[in-house]
């Protein structure tokens, strides 16, 4: 067990694929886990009453689009993707919705009742956007983007799509897509959106997928680019068996291909001679206490500081490197989440509006409007919880796999994305990170109690609760620093080409300024269940290794999703109405 | 119906199911293992919440590296690694001295002539002699293969070559409280060593008394496995697919399928049907005789041992909770490895109290006070929690029948209370309530938290476990084996079951077997204490 071609220190989704990848070109690789299970941020665990599978963290997935779909044959190591009717819904205090379908023509329906001017500027922009080559462009883009090193031309490449151009003309706007792609979440969606009910589902859309709306350019991407194309472009959806059940499928891959798997092997260090990274020393908590291992290639797929500062370590770095490291943010992209065990599904007050709500399996209340949004935006940034009015994502995976509750109950998600360094809450000053053990149990009930709100007698359904804290989450995945789900936050200056920070990735996304030491974690875009970070380090090491060109490595962004939209099973948990 | 036919279909990934499925794969057949959850591993269950590793069943391995897979398919080399803690037990007691038991023998005798009596020290060394003899050269080797018939034993025994047969054949005449009894040990020494057999929910009477030895034996002698109990079902899983058995989780079993009088196959509860040549199951003599086959389909003993299958009437109640600070004991005053003891004893100071505790649980009454025993896996292995953390599992015996959805909480409280007058210290982050209704829910063949899937009474241990047709594996059903913990050697993490099942199922299909006998049989085999013939 000594030699490897390649080591990965951390088996979570994207070291996984990096893992599953290189083994199937043929390189000799290992996975080294500091925890039991592989895949901690895609947890489905039974924490409580039995049979009722809570997915601690990850739990909606954009698995669908990722190349590793076919390359890794994810669904021959079964993967199964299932999804609802609608892929995203906002429910709004007033009894109205704003939803997307999981295809166009059930958002457009849906649209039309809120804003027929905002509905036809969806169809016009998007339908005529992707005809005439439109849509390949689109897809094209996506791979480039997401799946590639970042060019310092992508904004601008993004602004070249054709679908930017039919949804600004859509609208009859007199500004170009290269003014739009530099503005924030907001202001875009101000110009193209006339209902606030929309506006606040894309805004909300956009922070769900880690693209916070507050900030400039990478707002556009979330709205527009994420927000707005999700369902239409590309699958929001779940797994049967819950989150895991990913790891799971991307584990078998990697084992078929000849990738040793080892848990319980926390790395201790990263073995640097002649500044070159040659292997790594395992703790002597391990399953094999203290043993080196020596590979030609090392990947972390722990974030940024613990990888250089824990791993790697300030004698090797020196210490304006280290400090610079010290930097990283990953003070957003928290979230606190209240997982729950429901006796029913629960029922919306908006069904009377619009009952696509009762078969959407994902979406937000409390966001009323995009001014709340905003204040919900600063509040995260000031530390604050924003407590007179929370706005929160619900999640209710049982609707997609009826597997994951016993029979005729649910499983429901409570996610409120949070200040991991809260300075204040309910009028009392808090000492920030270690402050949420004494205040999560009051928060969860608040939580709780606003969801009621817009709901029919969800309280009475509740039978069990688990409240999982940015410090829970941070205990369980001590490489998610603040509990940052995304492998640190994607803010300005470390976003994109800047991404993790300036001078820390030179030639590439994925390759270090450290020989032969590659991130698969922090680097670009950022951690989703798109798996494209670990994708982007498997090319990286692969094309460094010589082996990068194989016929079987040919996996496009979307093109998975594109062929097998048709039999993605939709609603296999809704209850009949 | 799938295509393919099997050559084996193994019913239930629990311990059992997945070494079973291992050693037949090795010969070459064609296995499926089917698993009814989502996950293999049945009582080798690690949750892992909030960066803690909780235990919820079995925590301690009494076989570990007995254990005939660990070394056959060699399981150290495959992440799988046991810590045996020095201090293996620790009671406390108000009013005595700690009692402290140490995995080298020698120093747990000095530690009795120093903190109580040198008799009780002269007396630990006797008895722990006598059961190290016992259980190495007869109980040991016995968990390994298929049961025999009790007149044979005790005849193998008598006549064997070493005299250490005769001996246990006496002892085993008693019960387990005679068997503490007879080396004079002082009361709550006595309590102590005894509490090591009565903690398994096993009630004193004389049929049990031939396990004895190995329980007391084997729990100063228990291991933790690094990360987590489900480390080991991990590796054998991982095993067991490495060489080519197909496993399938969320398959649960419906019925066992015949033709001509001959098991052909399964259907699984969502319709599908699946052939194979013959059918193993691990679990229950309830799912297997009532719900898998009609009666008229199947010999009438086989369904009238099945009625009559009795579950234990004791089973546990589980607090786990994650602590900031490793608990600290009002005995650590006068024996400071009261803190680094595996599992903490609180109150047992008398084997009459164990017994009432016992009566009362069986009786189905729930004890106002609990007697509580933990584990705190950290002190040993900090992978079980977030660096700088613990996590302990807190445990006591009750009765099924209480309304545990509302009482969980109160009695779990209680449950702490009782353990925070002997560790003042401890303030638990969290705290989850794993009530026996839950053992239940999880593991279909744990029926009323059944952990060793039905209880150890004379009539169902041994050779009659589950029935005296079926304790060798085959049964009078033509492809249908059972090799389940409710099949001799019985529950508990000894790897037993589903290694005596591989060995008879390949002998009736006729394959090689590529792995030898283990050494302790090979010598029981020798000094006469396994006929020929087994």
């Amino acid at each position: 067990m000594l030699d490897y071609d390649v080591v990965i220190i951390g088996g979570g989704i994207n070291g996984l694929t990096t893992a599953a990848y290189l083994g199937k070109a043929g390189l000799k690789t290992l996975v080294l886990e500091e925890r039991g299970e592989c895949g901690t941020h895609c947890d489905t665990v039974e924490p409580g009453i039995p049979g009722f599978l809570h997915n601690l963290q990850a739990t909606e997935k954009v698995t669908g689009l990722s190349p590793c779909m076919s390359d890794l044959e994810l669904e021959r190591f079964g993967y199964e993707i299932t999804t609802t009717d609608y892929i995203w819904g906002n429910t709004f205090s007033d009894g109205k919705n704003a939803l997307l379908g999981a295809t166009m023509f059930d958002t457009i329906d849906n649209w039309t009742k809120l804003s027929p001017v905002d509905a036809e500027v969806y169809t016009k922009g998007l339908v005529e956007g992707v005809d005439d080559g439109g849509w390949d462009e689109l897809l094209d883009f996506m791979h480039n983007f997401f799946y590639k090193a970042p060019k310092s031309s992508g904004l601008d490449d993004f602004a070249n799509l054709k679908v930017m151009r039919t949804l600004i003309n859509a609208k009859g706007l007199d500004i170009s897509p290269h003014e739009l792609v530099q503005m924030n979440g907001f202001q875009a969606c101000d110009l193209i959106f006339d209902s606030e009910y929309i506006k606040t589902a894309v805004l909300s859309g956009s922070w769900v997928g880690g693209f916070s709306p507050v900030h400039r350019q990478i707002g556009v991407i979330g709205t527009l680019g994420f927000g707005l194309a999700a369902g239409a472009v590309f699958p929001v959806h779940n797994s049967k068996g819950g989150s895991h059940a990913l790891p799971h499928a991307l584990i078998k891959c990697a084992r078929n291909y000849g990738v040793d798997i080892l848990s319980c092997c926390p790395v201790e260090k990263i073995i640097i001679e002649n500044g070159r990274a040659v292997g790594v020393k395992l703790t002597e908590h391990a399953v094999y206490p203290n043993q080196e291992i020596r590979a030609k290639k090392v990947v972390s797929n722990l974030t940024l500081i613990p990888t250089f500062k824990d791993l790697v370590g300030e004698e090797v770095i020196g210490t304006e490197m280290s400090s610079k490291i010290n930097q990283f943010c990953y003070e957003e992209n928290v979230v606190f989440c209240v997982n729950l065990a429901l006796k029913s599904a629960p029922q919306f007050k908006s069904a009377e509006f619009d009952d696509g709500i009762q078969r959407c399996f994902i979406g937000y209340y409390g966001g009323e409007n995009s001014r709340k949004m905003a204040q919900f935006g600063s509040s995260l940034t000031s530390g604050r919880i924003f407590d007179d009015e929370l706005m929160a994502n619900w999640l209710i995976p049982s609707l997609t796999d009826p597997g994951q509750a016993p029979e005729g109950c649910h499983t429901c998600i409570l996610w409120l994305d949070a200040p991991p360094t809260i300075t204040n809450y309910n009028g009392k000053r808090l000492n920030g990170f270690p402050a949420w053990d004494s205040m999560k149990l009051d928060l969860a009930d608040k939580l709780v109690d606003e969801f009621e709100k817009y709901t029919i007698g969800f309280k009475d359904s509740i039978i069990e609760k688990f409240v999982v804290s940015p410090l829970d989450i941070y205990r369980n995945n001590q490489s998610a620093l603040k509990g940052n789900w995304m492998g640190g936050s994607l803010v300005p200056g470390q976003a994109f080409t800047d991404r993790p920070l300036p001078g820390i990735v030179r030639g590439g996304a994925s390759r270090t300024f450290i020989k032969d030491l590659y991130l698969s974690n922090s680097i670009h875009p950022h951690n989703m269940t798109w798996l494209a970070s670990g994708y982007i380090a498997a090319c990286e090491v692969a094309e460094d290794m010589g082996v990068r060109e194989q016929d079987w490595w040919t996996g496009k962004a979307c093109r998975w999703y594109e062929e097998n939209v048709d039999k993605i099973p939709i609603n296999l948990g809704v209850p009949d109405s | 119906m799938e295509n393919k036919e099997y050559d084996v279909v193994i019913i239930g990934g629990g311990q059992n199911g997945l070494i079973c499925s291992a050693y037949l794969a090795r010969t070459g057949l064609d296995i499926l293992l089917l698993e009814a959850r989502h996950e293999t591993g049945g009582g080798l269950d690690t949750l892992e919440f909030c960066g803690h590793k909780y235990n919820l069943h079995a925590v301690y391995h009494m076989m570990a590296e007995v254990m005939p897979v660990y070394h056959d398919f060699n399981l150290k080399d495959k992440g799988v690694r046991y810590i045996y803690p020095e201090v293996q037990a620790a009671f406390l007691n108000k009013g005595h001295k700690p009692l402290v038991f140490y995995h080298d023998p020698s120093r747990t005798a000095d530690y009795l002539s120093l903190a109580f009596s040198k008799k009780d020290g002269e007396s630990f060394t006797r008895m722990y002699t006598d059961f190290k003899e016992f259980s190495e050269k007869i109980v040991m080797p016995l968990t390994y293969v298929p049961a025999m018939p009790s007149l044979d034993v005790v005849m193998a025994f008598n006549t064997a070559k070493d005299d250490v047969g005769k001996r246990y054949n006496e002892m085993s005449e008693l019960t387990p409280v005679e068997i503490i009894e007879q080396y004079g040990f002082s009361s709550v020494v006595k309590a102590g060593l005894y509490n090591l057999f009565s903690m398994w929910g096993l009630s004193d009477y004389g049929g049990v008394g031939f396990l004895f030895p190995l329980y007391i034996y084997r729990m100063l002698n228990a291991a933790l496995c690094v990360g987590g109990s489900h480390r080991l079902s991990s590796s054998l899983h991982k095993v067991a697919s490495g060489i080519g058995v197909k496993i399938r989780d969320k398959a649960e079993v419906a019925r066992v399928t015949m033709n001509n009088g001959r098991v052909n196959g399964v259907v699984l509860t969502d319709g599908t049907e699946i052939r194979a040549k013959a059918v193993v199951s691990t679990v229950d003599p309830k799912q297997n005789f009532l719900s898998f086959f009609d009666e008229e389909q199947i010999p009438d003993d086989l369904v009238e041992s099945a009625k009559n299958w009795e579950w234990e009437k004791a089973t546990f109640f589980g607090t786990h909770v994650a602590l900031k600070e490793a608990p600290n004991y009002i005995g650590s005053d006068d024996n400071e490895d009261v803190n680094k003891a595996m599992m903490v004893f609180n109150g047992i100071d008398d084997i009459d109290k164990i017994l009432g505790h016992l009566e009362e649980v069986e009786s189905g009454k729930l004890p106002e006070t609990p007697l509580v025993h933990v584990t705190c896996t950290t002190l040993f292995d900090p992978l079980q929690a977030p660096r700088g953390y613990h996590t302990c599992r807190l445990e006591t015996l009750v009765p099924f029948d209480c309304d545990w959805d509302n009482i969980k909480d109160d009695y779990g409280k209680k449950c702490i209370d009782t353990w925070k007058e002997y560790a003042p210290n401890i303030e638990p982050l969290h705290t989850l309530f794993y009530p026996p209704t839950y053992i239940e829910k999880k593991l279909k063949d744990m029926v009323r938290g059944s952990f060793k899937q039905g209880s150890y009474k004379t009539f169902q241990i041994g050779y009659n476990r589950p029935n005296s047709d079926c304790s060798q594996v085959r049964t009078s059903i033509e492809g249908f084996y059972v090799c389940g913990a409710s099949v001799n050697p019985g529950g508990m993490i000894i790897g037993g079951g589903g290694y005596i099942g591989a060995n008879v199922i390949a002998e009736d299909f006729g394959v090689k077997k590529d792995w030898e006998e283990i050494e302790s049989v090979k010598r029981a085999r020798e000094l006469g204490f396994i006929p020929e013939k087994l």
